[in-house]
């Protein structure tokens, strides 16, 4: 078992989540890891909004379909109240092109609810270990949406979009094209953590990007 | 060609102005005075009018001497009159003078040709013509000439003078000699001038507006499209050669050309002019019409026999004629009008200025050609004439700018009425394209229920009765295997649905997600060779779902059957091509038996490949198999424009 440097000792974990099942199969998968606690569950958005940004949890599952709200913003809200947490997106299926509207939200990762225990438990420890999963479709639309930004990164430089760096294009070039981790790692002569590094640093200013933009919109609404 | 409707008002005009006709009808009268005050003058100071001469035949000394009143003209004479005639003026017993040497004596001849000279005591002092070759055409009778008489050749006694006028006739020109003034130089002088304004000047100014008037007429016929233009434009070019040939001295015909075409054209002047004016009262007159066209279609042929025969009275009738074709015309035309109802007032000012040059003509048919009492020094014509071509020269500009507001109105018609079939045009656009969407949203929703049926359903469904089948001997990890293939087949589909563009590498790299866990699960390596290519328009959600079907039966192939420790997935591009090569090491096509599954499985691939547009092609790896697909390239497109490939929603 990797455990991270920066990670607890204990690793406490949220799940917003309205299916009861899911909430079981959590349990369940967390009696392979007794060090780690589910410190607090909603059901509701309602819930999730008073609770969840007061809780001392590590790693947040969000689902983003919610009964009374969207979980785009309570992961807009947890990025903002939450910064150091992990937030992952706990969804049925991989719908890329909603995924990239949570990226953008302020999620980190996200996991497939149809995964076991083992791959829910090893999930979370890539992310808390600086991991970050990414399928060739998520990164190809990364990529299109960074390129489309660019534009306006020229005409608006003070809502700057988030620069891309060469590498962090390249991998995702290669992750679009297919490539494995460990096979980019390869390709690039660069450490597979590296290349999970990237990828993740790239999340974090998606996040970032849009947290900006979401604050300078509050400013200028004088909500802020 | 259409004609217009008559013109609107202009706007503003108000019911109580005093109509233009009334203004113009005051002008026309002041002409008439005009007209009859230069024509009957009465009686010159200082000169005295000669009415009778004494006429002989140089030609001809057996003929006798006489008296002959003037004017004297040669047409109306036997045969040989239209030789050489010379006509011998007595003096005046009320002329006298003192003094020869201090006299300024001249004689003032109003209308004399075609050729003359004239002697004073056996003296030539003037003469038009009269040495020019006998073939040239002379025709001084247009012009009035004031001829002095030198002092130096009178004589002390003023009866002693002798004063001898010699005329060349020419059939046909009503040649000879007018009545003549004798008199003081200055008196004929002011009186010689205002006949030149009047006679000369004036067909001047008169040729130069009918010819501004015929082009102006044509250029609006060409652009407008209107007869009516036409037919003026056809009247005044007719009258602009009428006019140039009669201020010709010499023109540069033969004298049967240039009387053929001068009274053809004063001919057809008056057939389209009557045309032009039932035209511009809108009327379909078969009497105007059948006289007009009996002018312009006999005339021709009359003035021809005419020419041939050298009668002047053919010619005669011929201008009665005409005087009598315009005169029932224009009564038949106002008779209709009024029985029509309320004239327009600019049909009035024609009808008007109309009878006022037919007025002119018919005066001057009576007095000229007729001997009517009165002064044949002035035509009348030439002035009703030029009053007739300002008035509709003023009326056809009305027409022409009635004629651009219609045009305009009618511009903004067709503005409104364009703009209104654009919108209807976008809105069947609109509703073409919603049903095309409703169509193509129709088909890929049955698409989705084939695949969910045929996939999901189909693994549902055999859990459903495993579980049924197996109550009491349930294999709980069997169960959780299928549902598991079942939630497989299900994010394909989903997976299928995702915008990729027709990006056949992260195709193919969502697809290695989904079947990576079985390779791993099997044992069997995976080579992962893609690289970008082109764009592939037939990956739309359908193909990619034929794709991945493919991928699927390749995949299960090769974990099943073929024993393979390495699968390579290699992508790669030429110039009309796109290819996917799959490549095994396992027992390779050479199975000494393969299973009829197997077989069906091959036969699906070449279908679904088919679908795509893709050929497939199965080789041997040595050791082990490849199949190959080959994309055509139909287009291609970079990632910038890959918005614009059309996606299912």
């Amino acid at each position: 078992m990797a455990h991270n440097r920066r990670m607890p000792s204990s690793t406490r974990i949220y799940l917003i989540e309205d299916d009861r099942t899911v909430l079981q199969f959590v349990h369940h998968a967390l009696a392979l890891r007794p060090d780690w606690r589910l410190v607090g569950h909603s059901a509701t958005y309602s819930h999730a909004r008073i609770m969840a940004p007061n809780s001392l949890a590590d790693v947040y599952l969000v689902d983003l379909g919610l009964p009374d709200g969207r979980g785009e913003d309570m992961l807009r809200l947890l990025s903002l109240t939450k910064p150091e947490a992990e937030l992952l997106v706990f969804t049925v299926f991989g719908d890329e092109s909603r995924l990239v509207h949570a990226l953008q939200s302020g999620a980190t990762g996200y996991v497939l609810k149809g995964c076991n225990d083992a791959e829910l438990i090893e999930a979370i420890e890539q992310i808390c270990a600086g991991g970050a999963p990414i399928s060739p479709l998520l990164a190809r639309l990364l990529l299109k949406q960074l390129r489309n930004n660019a534009p306006a990164q020229v005409a608006d430089s003070v809502a700057a979009a988030p620069a891309l760096s060469e590498r962090e294009s390249e991998v995702l070039k290669l992750v679009a094209q297919g490539y494995v981790n460990k096979e980019i790692a390869s390709r690039l002569g660069i450490g597979t953590a590296t290349v999970s590094t990237h990828i993740k640093n790239l999340y974090r200013k998606l996040a970032v990007h849009t947290r900006v933009q979401v604050v300078r919109a509050a400013q200028d609404r004088g909500l802020l | 060609m259409r004609a217009l409707p008559p013109a609107p008002p202009p706007p503003g005009q108000s019911a109580k102005r005093v109509p233009h006709y009334l203004w113009v009808g005051l002008l026309l009268l002041g002409l008439l005075w005009a007209l009859h005050s230069v024509s009957m003058p009465a009686g010159l100071e200082n000169a005295v009018t000669l009415r009778e001469a004494q006429a002989s035949l140089p030609q001809h000394p057996q003929q006798p001497p006489q008296r002959v009143s003037l004017p004297h003209i040669l047409d109306d004479q036997p045969a040989a009159w239209s030789g050489w005639v010379d006509y011998r003026l007595d003096w005046p017993a009320a002329l006298h003078y003192d003094d020869p040497a201090q006299t300024r004596l001249a004689l003032l001849l109003p209308r004399v040709g075609t050729r003359f000279r004239v002697l004073l005591n056996g003296h030539e002092i003037y003469q038009v013509g009269w040495y020019a070759a006998p073939e040239r055409n002379i025709l001084s009778a247009w012009f009035p000439y004031l001829v002095s008489l030198p002092p130096g050749l009178l004589q002390a006694q003023p009866q002693q003078n002798q004063i001898h006028i010699q005329v060349q006739g020419q059939l046909l020109e009503r040649s000879g000699l007018w009545p003549l003034q004798i008199g003081y130089h200055g008196s004929l002088f002011e009186r010689h001038q205002v006949l030149e304004v009047w006679q000369v000047k004036g067909t001047w100014m008169m040729l130069i507006s009918s010819l501004l008037m015929g082009l102006l007429s044509l250029h609006l016929w060409r652009t407008l499209n209107e007869r009516l233009f036409l037919l003026m434009a056809v009247a005044a070019l007719a009258h602009s050669v009428r006019l140039a040939l009669s201020v010709s001295l010499e023109p540069p015909l033969s004298f049967g050309w240039y009387f053929y075409l001068h009274r053809l054209a004063f001919t057809w002047y008056v057939g389209f002019f009557l045309l032009f004016v039932a035209e511009l009262l809108a009327f379909r007159d078969r009497l105007v019409h059948g006289l007009a066209w009996f002018l312009i279609g006999v005339g021709p042929f009359w003035l021809a026999w005419t020419l041939h025969t050298q009668d002047y009275d053919l010619y005669r009738i011929w201008a009665g004629a005409m005087a009598v074709c315009g005169a029932l015309s224009l009564l038949s035309l106002l008779f209709r009008s009024l029985q029509r109802g309320a004239l327009e007032s600019d049909q009035i000012l024609v009808l008007l200025v109309a009878s006022f040059t037919l007025a002119t003509g018919v005066r001057d048919f009576l007095v000229v050609q007729l001997n009517f009492p009165g002064d044949a020094d002035l035509r009348w014509t030439s002035l009703g004439s030029l009053a007739l071509l300002f008035t509709l020269s003023w009326v056809l500009a009305q027409r022409a700018t009635a004629s651009t507001r219609e045009v305009h109105r009618l511009n903004q018609s067709l503005a409104g009425i364009l703009a209104k079939r654009e919108a209807e045009l976008r809105q069947a656009f609109d509703q073409l394209r919603a049903s095309e969407q409703q169509r193509a949203i129709e088909g890929e929703r049955r698409r989705l229920m084939r695949d969910m049926h045929d996939g999901l359903g189909s693994q549902l469904v055999q859990t459903l009765n495993m579980v049924r089948s197996q109550k009491h001997t349930l294999d709980a990890g069997s169960v959780e295997s299928m549902i598991h293939h079942a939630l497989e087949e299900l994010r394909l589909m989903l997976d299928s649905l995702e915008p990729m563009e027709g990006d056949l590498a992260t195709i193919l790299g969502t697809f290695r997600q989904r079947i990576e866990p079985a390779l791993v699960a099997a044992g069997i390596e995976l080579d992962w060779q893609v690289q970008d290519v082109p764009a592939l328009s037939s990956l739309d959600a359908q193909g990619v779902m034929h794709l991945f079907r493919c991928m699927q039966e390749i995949f299960a192939n090769v974990v099943k059957h073929a024993q393979a420790r390495r699968v390579c997935v290699r992508t790669r591009s030429d110039a009309a091509h796109v290819y996917l090569t799959v490549t095994d090491d396992g027992l390779g096509m050479q199975r000494p038996h393969t299973k009829p599954q197997a077989q069906r499985g091959l036969g699906n691939l070449r279908a679904r490949a088919g679908k795509l547009g893709a050929q497939v092609r199965f080789f041997d790896a040595h050791p082990g198999t490849g199949i190959e697909f080959a994309f055509p390239i139909h287009r291609t497109f970079t990632p910038e424009a890959g918005d614009t490939v059309p996606s299912v929603e």
